[in-house]
């Protein structure tokens, strides 16, 4: 399931341009294609429409034609003058059976006759349509037809004029197959050959088969209108709406198509109309309609004929097209659809990248996979994200190596490097607790420079410090991983002795720490922590002498048990003050001077036991003997010391 | 970035609650609109049943006869609705009223001789006149309602006079100084081919009864019909030709000079025939001129028949009636003609008694048969 994010959105909006360009494409090509299609038929079907007024002119010429020729014939005007209608008459029945050709070879006249002008136009030839054949009407059959336009407007024509009269429906009476049709007359004048007129030859014709032959090579699917000057309709794809004055409703053209009123107005030659564009004036089809001039008459100088033809017809081609751009949208939008979610996600996935980048912003393997490399936009920001990076993490480093360098300065005695008395004490704390956890010993000894303050005085401080460097390195060296050794201030140095056998070492320890022959110490007394039996109290300290060594590095070398007990002998005979103060002070006396007090027996016993602390110091409780032996061995020692030469030194501290 | 449904309104962030949001407001504003939209809608609706509780008023007439000013002033005053249908054929009329087993309409307009064919199918209402005050408005000889057939059957009035017209002898004052005064003009010898008549059975056939003396036009007798016959083609032979339409008749008139027409559309023609250029003039002969009279009907199956009774007395009142005159060049029955003079001899038309035998005969003598083909 997408989460709302950015990639959902951003592909949707190129999904959805992608749709709706390709949709809108698509729809405008094939709106423009339909009306390409409609404007491209609307022209073809006016030409075809001026083709059919054309052909329909050529057809009523033709019968022109056919009326002039009878009309011109000699033997007409000699009939007409010479007869009556009534009785036989040779060339009558001769100019007759050409009457009779004439009709037999046209089926669509309804009616050939030949019109005296006298005798009200007496008819004297007369042949009708009968079915599929010609009859011949005869004597009491033949009509006065002088009422009729086509008798007295074709009297008053010039030689060869023909007179066009209004199409109507044929109400004569005895007409045989033409009552009753829609009838189109073409009259000619006879002539006499003095120049007077003296009758007319009229041909009716059929219009229905005239249109037959206006519609011979008309598609199908055409539909055909035509109406007379004042828009009654002739003919129409609906017969019922055909020759409505007759029945006394009109119905007009300008009514039923209003866009042809400036046809009939005669301010346009032509109207061009399709249900494409305008679907009120022309429903499903696309018509053209053209005015042609006609006969001569008012309500008769001209006929407007036109076409229809189905606006599916035109279209189909469209909608062909229509149905392939619908695919080819359709695909293009599954397109730009999949394309849209593969560019937002190529488009989110370096800030993906990124984000993963700063959420574990001190992991390496996340700054390799940033695009690094690109030239856009997204490159340029994960180069500036990793500058950024490398900056804090510089700083970074900077500032620990800062918090070490300070936490160690904290912690640390700057002139020896050893730990500072606070340190020292967390670390006691600390062992104090492991041990107890563990039930094991803990040692913790004092170490105190003796006649510190002469060398500073006589040598100055920068000895001072160098001695106190020297003795901080020697006692480093002296003691194992696990010991540690601090600067509690001054002259006076601690070391912690942690481990099972510490009491056991802890003297020894002790030993090898005074056991350098060219400096002089006082190791105070220190102390064990043993959860069970509280040890013998006892005290004793040792003077420590002086060393007096600048710039010579000092061996310790351990001393053996057995010296230790010497000298702890030897400090047995001086003790006299028990307290903690009193101790100190004589000890500070003793490291002065050797006294005689010093010296007393040795004894052998083993060595010391460490006891709890009185409160203040925790003391090294050493057997008498073993305290006296040690004390014995410092004053030898000092004594050794101020009279030999300086101690070899060793280049290389432990 | 967060893209909130428009993007011209900004939303604030979530964590911060506005107190209005406007968003909502706009919605709300929509709903209150729509709301609203289709109350009024549902108000609408709920006042057409209430107009359709008014009175419906369905009219068939002629065109001309109720025009949609009329119309509305009708149905200010009287709060009703009218439905007007229009004809323009007896024909039309006929098969409007037989549309459904009872008829459609309420009031129609037809001319006298189709009134009493209605009233003997029973499809008309007898009429209270005292609901039809602007009879009393009406010239004398429209008053006298039983002197004119058809509008009167069994002691009931059945129709109410409107408006007629007259077929008189319309003359090229040209080429005819003195009006003529006779029917007979139209076969004087010297209009011959000047003279145009009417294409219709009926019309001619009565009008040459007249012409010939004839006490009824209306109903002949087979000598009487066959002396018509003869001197209808007489006229025939004198004419130039028959026309049907004005339009036909205005064309020849101009094209031909004609100087003397029978006038089937009155004066009607007279308007036409000056605009196109002619110096007319209207005359009714001496023997009489046939007129129509087209009066105003209440159906049998009228629902409203009082509000049916006020549309025949509106349809009366001066200035609803002048509009005839002025708008159709037709007369009416509250003023004389301008044409004709008050006394003029109008023979009404009335139906036909033998029509087929009409037409028959007429059809022969258009299509130009001779005499002697006539027994």
């Amino acid at each position: 399931m997408m989460r709302p994010g950015l990639t959902f959105k951003l592909s949707l909006l190129l999904a959805c341009i992608g749709v709706v360009a390709s949709g809108a494409t698509g729809f405008y090509a094939y709106h423009a294609n339909r009306t390409m299609l409609v404007h491209e038929a609307e022209q073809n079907l006016l030409t075809s429409t001026e083709l059919l007024g054309q052909r329909f002119s050529v057809a009523i010429n033709d019968v022109a034609a056919d009326a002039k020729v009878l009309a011109a014939l000699p033997s007409s005007a000699r009939v007409v003058q010479s007869d009556d209608g009534s009785g036989a008459n040779d060339s009558r029945e001769r100019l007759a059976r050409v009457f009779g050709s004439f009709m037999a070879n046209h089926p669509e006249y309804l009616q050939i006759r030949l019109i005296s002008r006298e005798h009200y136009g007496r008819e004297l030839i007369r042949f009708d349509r009968n079915a599929q054949s010609a009859v011949r009407v005869e004597a009491s059959g033949l009509q006065e037809k002088g009422q009729f336009p086509y008798v007295f407007d074709t009297l008053a024509l010039p030689p060869r004029g023909i007179y066009i009269s209004p199409i109507t429906v044929n109400h004569e009476h005895g007409a045989h197959s033409a009552e009753g049709k829609p009838t189109l007359r073409l009259g000619t004048p006879v002539f006499a050959p003095d120049g007077s007129v003296i009758g007319v030859v009229v041909i009716d014709v059929d219009l229905a088969s005239l249109l037959k032959v206006l519609q011979v090579d008309l598609p199908p699917g055409y539909q055909v209108y035509l109406a007379n000057e004042w828009g009654d309709f002739l003919i129409h794809p609906d017969a019922a709406q055909t020759f409505g004055f007759d029945r006394g409703r009109r119905i007009l053209m300008q009514d039923s198509f209003p866009a042809t009123v400036p046809l009939f107005e005669q301010s346009k030659n032509n109207v061009l109309m399709n249900g494409l564009m305008r679907p009120n004036q022309a429903a499903d089809h696309v018509l053209a309609f053209i005015r042609m001039p006609f006969g001569v008459a008012d309500g008769n100088r001209f006929i407007v004929l036109g076409l229809a033809k189905p606006l599916a017809d035109v279209l189909a081609g469209a909608t062909l097209l229509g149905d392939s751009i619908v695919r080819m949208v359709l695909i293009s939008s599954v397109l730009a659809f999949l394309l849209a979610i593969v560019f937002a996600r190529a488009l989110t996935q370096p800030l993906h990248m990124l984000a993963h980048a700063a959420t574990h912003f001190f992991a390496d393997h996340t700054m390799g996979a940033l695009p690094l490399r690109r030239t856009d936009e997204i490159g340029v920001l994960a180069r500036c994200f990793d500058r950024m990076r490398r900056d804090i993490r510089s700083q970074l480093d900077v500032l620990h190596t800062k918090q070490h360098e300070l936490v160690h300065l904290a912690s640390h005695d700057a002139l020896t490097g050893l730990p500072n008395r606070m340190m020292f004490a967390d670390r006691l704390e600390a062992a104090i607790r492991e041990a107890s956890a563990a039930g094991e010993r803990l040692a913790v000894l004092f170490v105190d420079l003796d006649r510190f303050k002469q060398i500073n005085d006589q040598y100055g401080h920068a000895v001072g410090d160098r001695v106190l460097a020297t003795v901080a390195r020697r006692l480093q060296a002296v003691l194992s991983e696990g010991d540690m050794v601090a600067r509690l201030g001054g002259d006076e140095f601690i070391v912690l002795i942690k481990g099972a056998l510490s009491s056991d070492a802890a003297p020894g320890i002790a030993i090898s720490i005074m056991g350098s022959r060219c400096w002089s110490a006082r190791v105070s007394v220190s102390a064990t922590i043993r959860p069970t039996a509280p040890p013998p109290k006892r005290c004793c300290s040792m003077p420590m002498p002086p060393c007096m060594l600048p710039n010579r590095a000092n061996t310790l070398r351990g001393c053996t048990i057995r010296t230790c007990s010497t000298r702890v002998r030897a400090a047995r005979a001086r003790r006299a003050p028990a307290s903690g103060t009193a101790r100190r002070t004589a000890n500070r006396q003793t490291t002065r001077t050797p006294s005689a007090s010093d010296r007393g027996s040795a004894t052998r016993t083993p060595c010391c036991e460490l006891a709890p602390s009185d409160g203040r110091q925790t003391v090294l409780s050493l057997t008498p003997s073993c305290a006296e032996a040690i004390q014995r061995g410092l004053r030898s020692y000092s004594r050794r010391a101020a009279s030999t030469p300086p101690c070899v030194a060793e280049s290389a501290l432990r | 970035m967060h893209w909130g449904p428009l993007f011209l309104m900004r939303r604030t962030p979530r964590s911060v609650r506005t107190p209005a949001n406007p968003q909502c407001k706009i919605c709300r504003a929509w709903a209150a609109f729509f709301l609203v939209a289709l109350l009024a809608g549902g108000g609408l609706f709920a006042a057409s049943p209430a107009a359709a509780a008014e009175s419906v008023l369905r009219v068939l007439a002629w065109p001309g006869y109720a025009d949609a000013d009329v119309v509305k002033a009708f149905e200010a005053r009287f709060h009703a609705k009218v439905e007007v249908t229009l004809v323009d054929s007896d024909e039309a009329l006929w098969d409007n009223m037989h549309a459904g087993r009872t008829p459609q309409f309420d009031v129609l307009a037809a001319n006298t001789a189709e009134i009493q064919r209605y009233t003997q199918e029973h499809m008309l209402a007898p009429l209270d006149l005292a609901q039809i005050p602007n009879t009393r408005r009406q010239l004398p000889r429209f008053q006298a309602l039983s002197s004119i057939d058809g509008l009167t059957a069994g002691g009931n009035v059945y129709a109410i006079p409107f408006t007629y017209s007259s077929m008189g002898l319309i003359y090229d004052r040209k080429q005819i100084a003195v009006a003529p005064t006779s029917m007979a003009e139209l076969w004087n010898p010297r209009y011959r081919g000047k003279v145009l008549d009417f294409n219709s059975a009926q019309h001619n056939f009565s009008f040459a009864a007249l012409a010939l003396g004839y006490p009824d036009p209306f109903q002949l007798s087979p000598t009487q019909t066959r002396a018509i016959a003869l001197k209808l083609i007489d006229l025939r032979r004198n004419l130039l030709t028959y026309y049907t339409l004005p339009e036909e008749a205005t064309a020849f008139f101009i094209q031909h000079k004609v100087a003397l027409m029978f006038g089937n559309y009155g004066t009607q023609q007279l308007e036409q025939l000056r605009r196109a250029g002619a110096d007319v003039g209207y005359v009714i002969p001496n023997e009489g001129a046939l007129a129509w009279l087209d009066c105003w009907a209440m159906t049998s199956a009228a629902a409203h028949r009082p509000l049916a009774l006020a549309w025949i007395n509106y349809m009366l009142e001066p200035d609803v009636s002048v509009l005839l005159i002025q708008r159709q060049g037709l007369a009416n029955t509250l003023t004389p003609s301008p044409e004709s003079n008050v006394n003029a001899h109008l023979v009404w038309i009335r139906p036909v008694a033998d029509v087929p035998r009409r037409e028959a005969l007429w059809s022969r003598i258009v299509s130009g048969d001779l005499p002697e083909t006539f027994k």
